[in-house]
């Protein structure tokens, strides 16, 4: 009981993290050298090299930041993006933690990314990181928001808040025909949980670094791989939630999981190298007056699918 | 042994460079971004090797120490161009530019391998008021607020809202000379509410620049006109580059600084001003902002002013440029938007221009009167328009008002090639608040 | 009951973390601090509640205290920029009214715990918590009480947008004033502006667009 239970999640959930954090600094890497970027050395090793390089350096202090929060923000973060990896099925029967409300979970894990985030900013006492870290509480409310009503639109014909449910409430047709505006709207949602490219308003240039802008060493490399873990969490809850997660002819379901999770990072770290950070002003004003009522239309659709 | 395979591994990255530029510095910048094995990052928290690239002023010199103590150890520094300061010792000075990324990663590897020593901290390690909170439970002052904890008053309503009736307690702060956003060596003290810009007061100048030698030449007799438009296309391809690599497009910022490298006759910027038509840039990023009434663009000068809707160019007086039919474009609306698409725009015109006078060969009759990239120079050369700031800023957004920074030029010119430089004008510095060098 | 030791261990644990923070709310100097400290003591108790497989309830706690203790957070700091620990306050006032309050709401809630009579009905293993709970709350009306949430929701939207922006008289952004009861004249309907005010700071009455 206790290795099922407990010791195997762990290990699973262990093992993605890791795979997973490395993939997607490796991905980014080969996107940014195929568009241009200058690069030398090997790029599978450049990730690990850095990682190196972050441990050898000195976590910094600033004049009394709130020590405890501080610490503790980046481990947090990467909590969450753990806590979003449990709950995504790589089949049937291969899920972490099958909880019949996952997507509940996953819901939460959002809302609880935003404290997170904030409390980076913050409690570093320093006034760049503060506004990262205000900008992402002002902008993190429409992207839950959002994401809930894309979610609850894909629990409607599951019938159920549980992730193998929604999979398997697809096997006929994947959620991304059945309710064509949900994938488009939550991999906005997902680049802005994970402030990356565009939607990256909290660790932004314009803030040199944002909320990470004041922290070095070993909490930087976890700040890091939290984001990147937190990008692959949210590419296999979309994969699940729209793409049939496991479903597919010929190969085995975790092949075919892996696969769509990737086709996923994929946009989402394309999107990250080809689109400027969108100003913040405009960004509320896109989230709240034209996203948000889309994905009202996509709940009243799904509604009405559901009916039928 | 672990410890050791660690720090061979470490010893591989990209090199992470915090630069702090100095009097022209922005040559190395410039080198080093293209410089596979060096990373230029925004904080000095993130970066291994501090380098010093250009003389910095003995003004700026305080900051500089406050930087050089924020880099986290191990750290070590580099001086390119400068005098390392005397206290410190075995400091490596560099002179060339093509040495420099070399110097960096030796710098780097040394440092993991534990041949170098880490740089020691400068300044002592204490905050730089004592704690003066007054209340019973060590609150800032009586009742709930007030008192200058540290020297720093504490965020109040101190200030009327400026933009829609929402007011929030005011930050004031101070920011540069060597932040990564603002013209090398400028210093502002800024007031915000919330993200809102709601006092700005340059406090320091930004360093002089110096431009491409021809336009010094021009001065003095009649240049080849291709010569001096290739040189004014590279000029605005470099202040593109910063826009871009703010907005966050660090590719798109590297093929501006590619072109800017390879600029020749037949240069077109077809390929770059579609991917960034494509990119959203204009659209997407901050772009509204700063905009400048006739008055001020005619302070400032040069594209910025044109992108106002003046069309004054010096230009339309010198006999070569009429030969080319010369006529200068302008836009309406005066703000951030308008200004890359003159600039843009400009790039493009520089390097028709460049084209044609290449092959008939034309030469520029005026040496009085020029246009620089920077503005029209007659009497005198473009002056430091960055009082300005304080007028356009206030009631931006702050990835607007940097986005507006970044599109203006407002750095005086270096009066003469390479010469004499006039002394940075120190204003009068306010004390009292939070400062944040970087 | 059969439930392993684990489960006992969990509950002492999240129990003891449940009222240390809930403690710590009152022993610390920030808001932003008091508020997660608050946080921190409402997951303890929604996880207290999946233990005791009240698996909807206890993550739909995770959902709506994070996001209440954030905004609540953001509006308390919004209107003090003031960073992490640099300008400590005191954060308890009428200490004996709540003092009072405290004991007596902890005296009821206990002899309740210990002297109520609870049911004794143990539920089929097949119930299906999430479902049965949803029946058990609004039933039927399940559909009609969604598409009110949400019309709800899309108004509060509406009227923030149509309000904040661009109002009857003009962009707010643009300083809206009402026109002029005779053409030329004072704003209607504004009331007279104080002169001492214009006196003292200075007014921003420009603006930069």
């Amino acid at each position: 009981m206790f290795l099922n239970e407990l010791l195997l999640p762990v290990l699973m959930v262990t093992f993605m993290l890791t795979v997973g954090a490395y993939v997607v600094a490796v991905l980014d890497r080969l996107i940014a050298g195929a568009f241009g970027a200058p690069q030398a050395g090997s790029v599978w090793l450049a990730p690990m090299a850095r990682g190196a390089w972050l441990m050898t350096q000195h976590a910094n202090a600033t004049e009394a930041p709130d020590w405890q929060a501080w610490r503790l923000a980046p481990a947090l973060y990467l909590a969450l993006a753990a806590i979003g990896l449990a709950v995504v099925p790589w089949s049937e029967s291969l899920v972490a933690t099958d909880l019949v409300t996952s997507v509940v979970l996953w819901g939460s894990v959002e809302a609880l990314a935003t404290v997170v985030i904030f409390l980076h900013g913050w409690s570093a006492n320093a006034l760049l990181p503060l506004i990262g870290g205000y900008r992402y509480v002002a902008l993190g409310l429409s992207y839950i928001l959002i994401s809930m009503f894309v979610l609850i639109g894909v629990a409607l014909p599951a019938e159920s808040l549980q992730f193998t449910q929604v999979v398997a409430s697809q096997e006929a047709l994947w959620n991304v025909l059945r309710q064509p505006l949900g994938l488009p709207l939550f991999l906005i949602v997902g680049l802005g949980m994970t402030f990356w490219g565009p939607l990256n308003l909290a660790d932004s240039a314009d803030l040199a670094g944002g909320t990470a802008s004041e922290i070095s060493g070993p909490p930087r490399l976890v700040w890091d791989v939290a984001r990147a873990a937190m990008l692959v969490a949210f590419s296999g809850v979309a994969a699940s939630a729209f793409l049939g997660g496991w479903l597919g002819p010929w190969l085995p379901g975790p092949l075919w999981m892996a696969i769509k999770m990737l086709a996923v990072l994929l946009v989402l770290l394309l999107l990250g190298r080809l689109l400027p950070r969108i100003a913040p002003e405009r960004c509320v004003t896109l989230m709240w007056v034209v996203l948000l009522p889309l994905s009202f239309l996509d709940l009243v659709w799904a509604g009405i699918g559901a009916l039928l | 042994m672990a410890v050791s395979w660690l720090r061979k591994l470490a010893s591989r990255t990209q090199v992470p460079v915090f630069p702090v530029l100095g009097k022209q510095g922005d040559r190395a910048l410039r080198y080093l971004a293209l410089s596979p094995e060096i990373e230029l990052v925004d904080s000095p928290r993130h970066a291994s090797v501090l380098l010093i690239a250009g003389e910095v002023p003995a003004d700026r010199f305080e900051p500089l120490r406050r930087v050089h103590d924020q880099l986290p150890y191990p750290f070590t520094t580099l001086w390119f161009r400068s005098e390392p300061w005397p206290h410190l010792e075995n400091v490596p000075r560099v002179e060339k530019l093509d040495e420099l990324p070399g110097a960096l990663i030796t710098a780097h590897r040394e440092l993991m391998a534990g041949q170098r020593d880490s740089a020691p901290r400068i300044l002592t390690d204490k905050p730089p008021n004592p704690w003066k909170g007054e209340g019973d439970f060590g609150q800032g002052g009586e009742g709930m607020m007030g008192g200058v904890p540290y020297g720093r008053p504490m965020a109040m309503n101190m200030q009327d809202d400026i933009r829609d009736g929402l007011t929030l307690d005011s930050l004031t702060f101070r920011l540069g000379p060597f932040f990564s956003a603002f013209p090398p060596g400028m210093m502002a003290e800024i007031t915000l509410q919330g993200d809102l810009v709601q006092t700005w007061s340059t406090q320091l100048a930004p360093y002089p620049q110096s431009l491409d030698p021809v336009f010094f030449t021009a001065r003095e007799r009649p240049v080849p006109i291709a010569e001096l438009e290739l040189a004014r296309a590279r000029h605005h391809l470099h202040r593109l580059f910063q826009a871009l690599r703010l907005a966050g497009l660090e590719n798109a910022s590297l093929d501006a600084l590619r072109l800017a490298q390879n600029l020749s006759t037949s240069s077109t910027l077809g390929g770059l001003r579609r991917r960034l038509v494509r990119s959203g840039f204009f659209r997407l990023s901050s772009m509204e902002g700063g905009v400048l009434d006739p008055e001020q663009a005619r302070q400032i000068g040069g594209p910025a002013a044109r992108a106002a809707g003046l069309d004054d160019d010096l230009r339309l007086e010198d006999a070569g440029y009429r030969r080319l039919r010369f006529s200068p474009a302008c836009q309406t609306h005066g703000n951030t938007r308008a200004r890359w698409q003159q600039t843009l725009n400009e790039i493009d015109q520089s390097l028709h221009l460049a084209q044609q006078a290449e092959r008939d060969e034309v030469y520029t009759s005026e040496v009085d009167r020029i246009e620089t990239p920077r503005g029209p120079w007659s009497e005198q050369g473009p002056e430091d328009a960055s009082p300005l700031l304080d007028e356009v800023l206030p009631g931006l957004e702050w990835g607007e008002a940097l986005a507006t920074v970044a599109s203006l030029d407002v750095a005086a010119v270096v009066n003469e090639g390479g010469g004499t430089q006039t002394p940075d004008e120190l204003r009068v510095v306010q004390g009292g608040s939070g400062n944040v060098f970087k | 009951m059969n439930h392993g030791i684990g489960v006992d261990i969990a509950f002492l644990l999240l129990a003891t973390l449940a009222v240390v923070t809930g403690w710590r709310v009152f022993r610390t100097d920030s808001m932003v601090r008091a508020s997660f400290f608050l946080l921190v003591s409402f997951i303890a108790v929604g996880v207290i509640m999946i233990l005791l497989a009240a698996e909807y309830l206890g993550v739909a706690m995770f959902f709506m205290m994070a996001v209440e203790m954030t905004v609540m957070a953001l509006f308390m700091v919004m209107f003090m920029m003031n960073p992490a620990g640099l300008n400590p306050m005191n954060m308890v006032h009428q200490e004996r009214i709540a003092i009072g309050a405290g004991i007596v709401g902890f005296l009821v809630l206990g002899a309740m715990a210990l002297f109520a009579v609870f049911p004794d009905q143990p539920v089929s293993a097949s119930l299906d918590p999430v479902k049965s709970l949803g029946n058990e709350m609004l039933g039927d009306s399940m559909l009609i009480f969604e598409s009110a949430g949400l019309v709800l929701l899309t108004t509060m939207i509406g009227v923030v947008v149509l309000s904040c922006h661009r109002g009857r008289y003009g962009a707010a952004a643009e300083g809206s004033l009402p026109p002029g009861l005779e053409p030329g004249g004072d704003p209607a309907g504004k009331p007279e502006e104080d002169e001492e005010e214009e006196g003292g700071g200075h007014h921003h009455h420009h603006h930069h667009h």
